[in-house]
């Protein structure tokens, strides 16, 4: 049975437990970065971003009208001598499927993988009305003979090592099997399910896809069982979720054409089956094929009218939002999702299977957009997962103390400020003098806290030390604003300093709008989605866009939050939209100004040729998608940028992530470090005030030689005339 | 595409995926292969349920003389003791080395995934340049009622165990595609 932790107290211990499997990590780790590769091979060629809009524009029509697409498909599978059934819940679902079982005088079921069928647990549900039931997929029969759930939608039994499952398959033929050889284990498997299909009477199988306008089943397979599944018994049931109707066979193809890429970096699965009604069958009585089709619903209809999560149903069930997830990669399939798995289980466990279950789980998110940027049907998955945090905060309506607290004194910006300032006065006996950080954390924070040390606020915030290095420029070339952020402002003014020495000599006119609040990110985080609100209309007013040519950001999150959040948060502010689009078409980071728009050249910059690796952050690879100009700025400063393996890997910091889940932020963090120090670098630069943090934390506390810093500091650093 | 590009193609993805492909002059030498193949792999029994009756006389004599065994249709009755499946593919799909197999006859279904050894031949012709050039044939296929549709890539894998491939879990362990020239 699937246990899912109800609460976080039960959570951490699963986690903490998760994280002492290392063969978990390690099968995990090759995976992730196996998968990579061979996905990028995979799509070679291929323009991704049109093909993903078709797909997504494909779904989302098909999700429009789900029922005419089903009548249309029962319409054309009946003609063809198949049953269509259409099953409001899962339970619904499972009693459909016994009863034609025992209409048709079933004992011994075979089963091909279905995820949908793991959804309403059917084998618990067939084993208790007295069938007997086999998986004959690889991984789910492992699975299954082991009592447990999948770990991954697509590869069901990554967490087990080939020891483990020599082991099992020994105790289940009673005879010994060669633990390392895993040829030999795959014939066993063969051999001891040839005869489990041949004496079936009824195949249960999924489907990847239903086309309406044939009445068609697609189904995908590498291993061929769902072939036999499909073939030997005289009855084939298909238990197939209603998102799976499309309208054609053209968008069937799309689908099958990504979807084997984006799981696994397969060109083609090796079988690829399209049934279209009752086939010959000399196993029954009739001759043909007893075909029975299960669409379930399960609150898909309803799902598929939400605005909001609508697009969730677009899912074809690839995978790869967990292959690519740093929190996946470090605790595995049974630690981050109930049935379904990694972020999209995040999401759907809310839906199917209820608030209890995906209470903890829906936490456990860094925001790093990885998942997002791999999914075919560009669902936007992080988003979708906090709002799945608020919705179960509003169902179960306890707000908890730290969410009224943030809520309350973000959104009066004097009071937070206030709150900072006095923040960094009571902090003063615990900073270490000279290096930069608290001696110790404060109490509130325990033992799993301490993978890194925190720096104190500043003493004077940047907003304090403004009035004094602002720049006069009598004929400026451009006029730019700063945003800083929280972190930029109180922790970290030294990088917006180093933004003023840099725009020295360059005729730019810049500003900083004391009105500016926290820019709203922190709030969204934790679901507080009234408060983000209220903080990114402050900020509009703030900012007053049309006075400026440009709004500077140094912190990538405050300015990815800026453009795609604010968008969805004042959608329905009519009043905001000219500012919004105006905030839109200024905003820029920190490395494309300076390379795009002042053009800076090595001539401005002393060559010291310091080697640099370079941690690229989330918010600004995925978010704002600038690759380019970071790296290029750093060679053009006089540096030598060293390449570092999984650069785009998120750090681990997440902003509150870090401080709700300690033991994960600060696996992955060493992680992220270890692969710093392999390339050689003397200095590792980043474009985010949080990740200085995460990662000078870390190097701190691993005492690393390594020097962490804003890109912002150590291109200003290299200035000729600085 | 020209036809030899098209073959060169088939050849070169179909080979990555662990099939064996091969041109051939005709069915004589797609025959010879078959016994040939099954004899060099200890197999006793070949099936060809779409072969026309003059293919099968011949059959019938090369397995006489290397005393092969032709198991005949329904093949219901023969699920555990297929070594060799010769079927012919419908069309095949160079950008990905797929073959497109009309699986409506159960005799066909049962070759195809209970064999050891599944060899099928197609005439080059038959071979398209991807899967979207294929649309109306398959649309076609799918309105004829009932029908049941093949993609077939390389032999069956799985990854399920630390993700290492192995071969031939539950389908055919070989899969050898013959393709006829100039046809
Ligand atoms: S945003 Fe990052 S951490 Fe969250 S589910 Fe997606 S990949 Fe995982
Ligand atoms: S959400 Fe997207 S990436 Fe995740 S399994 Fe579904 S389709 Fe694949």
């Amino acid at each position: 049975m699937i246990q899912t932790a109800g609460n976080m107290k039960t959570y951490k211990k699963k986690i903490k437990a998760a994280l002492k499997n290392r063969f978990l990590r390690k099968a995990l780790d090759n995976f992730a970065s196996a998968y990579k590769m061979s996905r990028a091979k995979a799509f070679e060629g291929t323009n991704l971003d049109i093909l993903k809009d078709q797909i997504t524009d494909g779904k989302d029509q098909a999700l429009a009208q789900l029922l005419i697409l089903f009548d249309q498909f029962k319409a054309g599978a009946e003609a063809a001598g198949a049953i269509v059934h259409l099953a409001a819940t899962a339970q619904e679902a499972n009693e459909i499927i016994t009863k034609i079982g025992r209409d048709n005088g079933v004992k011994t079921i075979v089963k091909s993988k279905s995820m949908t069928a793991e959804e309403t647990h059917l084998n618990d549900h067939l084993e208790t009305e007295g069938f007997k039931v086999t998986e004959t997929d690889l991984g789910e029969w492992i699975i299954q003979l082991r009592s447990e759930g999948p770990s991954h939608m697509v590869m069901p039994a990554i967490h087990l090592s080939r020891q483990q499952v020599g082991t099992l398959f020994s105790d289940v033929t009673k005879t010994p099997v060669d633990l390392e050889d895993i040829d030999h284990m795959v014939k066993v498997a063969r051999k001891e399910l040839r005869p489990v299909f041949l004496d079936a009477d009824m195949g249960i199988s999924g489907a990847n896809l239903a086309i309406a306008e044939t009445g068609t089943l697609g189904i995908i397979s590498n291993e061929g069982n769902a072939r036999l599944t499909t073939t030997l018994p005289r009855v084939h049931v298909a238990l197939v979720g209603l998102e799976k109707l499309v309208p054609d066979l053209s968008a069937a193809l799309r689908i099958i054409w990504v979807l084997p890429k984006n799981a696994t970096g397969q060109a083609m699965t090796s079988y690829v089956t399209w049934i279209t009604g009752a086939v010959e069958c000399a196993a029954s009585a009739t001759g043909k094929k007893i075909l029975h089709i299960v669409f379930l619903d399960n609150g898909r209809l309803e799902l598929a009218k939400n605005p909001v999560f609508s697009e969730a149903l677009r899912c074809i069930r690839c995978g790869a939002c967990s292959n690519v997830c740093p929190v996946y990669g470090k605790v595995g399939g049974h630690t981050l999702g109930h049935v379904y798995i990694g972020a999209i289980g995040l999401i759907l466990t809310y839906f199917y299977h209820g608030k209890d279950k995906a209470r903890a789980i829906v936490r456990n998110c860094l925001n790093c957009q990885a998942c997002k940027s791999v999914c075919p049907v560009n669902i936007d998955l992080p988003f979708l997962i906090k709002k799945v945090f608020g919705n179960i905060l509003e169902d179960e309506g306890v707000r908890p103390a730290k969410n009224i607290i943030l809520s309350a004194v973000m959104k009066n910006r004097r009071l937070f400020h206030a709150m900072l300032r006095m923040a960094a006065t009571l902090q003063k006996p615990l900073v270490k003098k000279d290096a930069g950080v608290l001696r110790h954390l404060p109490f509130i924070f325990g033992k799993a806290h301490d993978f890194r040390t925190l720096p104190p606020l500043a003493e004077k915030p940047f907003r304090d030390l403004w009035p004094k290095i602002r720049p006069q420029i009598q004929t400026p070339r451009f006029r730019v604003a700063l945003f800083g952020g929280c972190v930029v402002d109180f922790v970290s003014p030294e990088q917006a300093v180093s933004l003023v020495r840099l725009l020295a000599g360059h005729e730019v006119q810049m500003e900083y709008p004391m009105g500016q609040n926290c820019c709203g990110l922190p709030a969204m985080m934790m679901a507080e989605e009234k408060t983000a609100t209220d903080v990114a209309v402050q900020n509009l007013e703030a900012l007053e866009p049309w006075r400026y040519d440009y709004i500077l950001v140094l912190c990538a999150s405050c300015g990815s939050h800026m453009k795609e959040g604010y968008s969805r948060l004042l959608a329905k502010k009519p009043e905001q939209v000219e500012k919004l689009r105006m905030l839109h078409d200024k905003l820029m980071d920190f490395s494309s100004f300076m390379v795009n728009v002042l053009k800076v050249t090595p001539k401005d910059f002393i060559q010291n040729q310091t080697r640099v690796a370079y941690h690229s952050p989330c918010h600004l690879c995925r978010g704002l998608n600038i690759t380019r100009e970071p790296r290029e700025l750093l060679k053009t400063a006089g540096l030598e940028y060293a390449p570092c393996k999984d650069e785009d890997v998120c750090c681990g910091f997440g902003g509150s992530y870090s401080l709700e889940f300690p033991e994960i932020s600060s696996e992955i963090l060493r992680q992220k470090l270890n692969h710093v120090e392999a390339t050689g670098a003397d200095v590792l630069v980043t474009d985010c005030p949080g990740c200085v943090l995460q990662l000078r934390g870390g190097m701190d506390k691993k005492n690393s030689r390594i020097k962490v810093r804003h890109i912002a500091e150590i291109v200003a650093d290299n200035l000729k005339n600085g | 595409m020209e036809q030899n590009e098209l073959i060169d193609l088939m050849k070169e993805k179909a080979g990555l995926v662990q099939a064996v492909v091969l041109t051939v002059t005709g069915m004589e030498e797609v025959l010879r292969y078959s016994v040939d193949i099954t004899l060099r792999q200890n197999g006793k029994t070949i099936v060809a349920p779409d072969v026309g009756t003059k293919d099968m006389q011949k059959l019938e004599k090369l397995c006489g003389v290397s005393g092969l065994t032709i198991l005949h249709p329904p093949l219901r009755s023969h699920l555990s003791g297929i070594h060799t499946a010769l079927t012919s593919a419908d069309r095949a799909i160079a950008e990905t080395g797929t073959l497109v197999l009309d699986s409506g006859s159960e005799d066909v279904r049962i070759a195809t995934m209970l064999s050891e050894t599944h060899i099928a031949w197609i005439p080059a012709g038959r071979i398209v340049p991807d899967t979207a050039s294929l649309s109306a044939f398959l649309i076609g296929k799918m309105k004829s009622l009932p029908g049941y549709l093949a993609f077939i890539t390389g032999p069956s894998r799985t990854a399920d165990i630390e993700r290492v491939l192995a071969i031939g879990v539950h389908g055919p362990q070989e899969l050898h595609i013959l393709i006829m020239e100039g046809t």
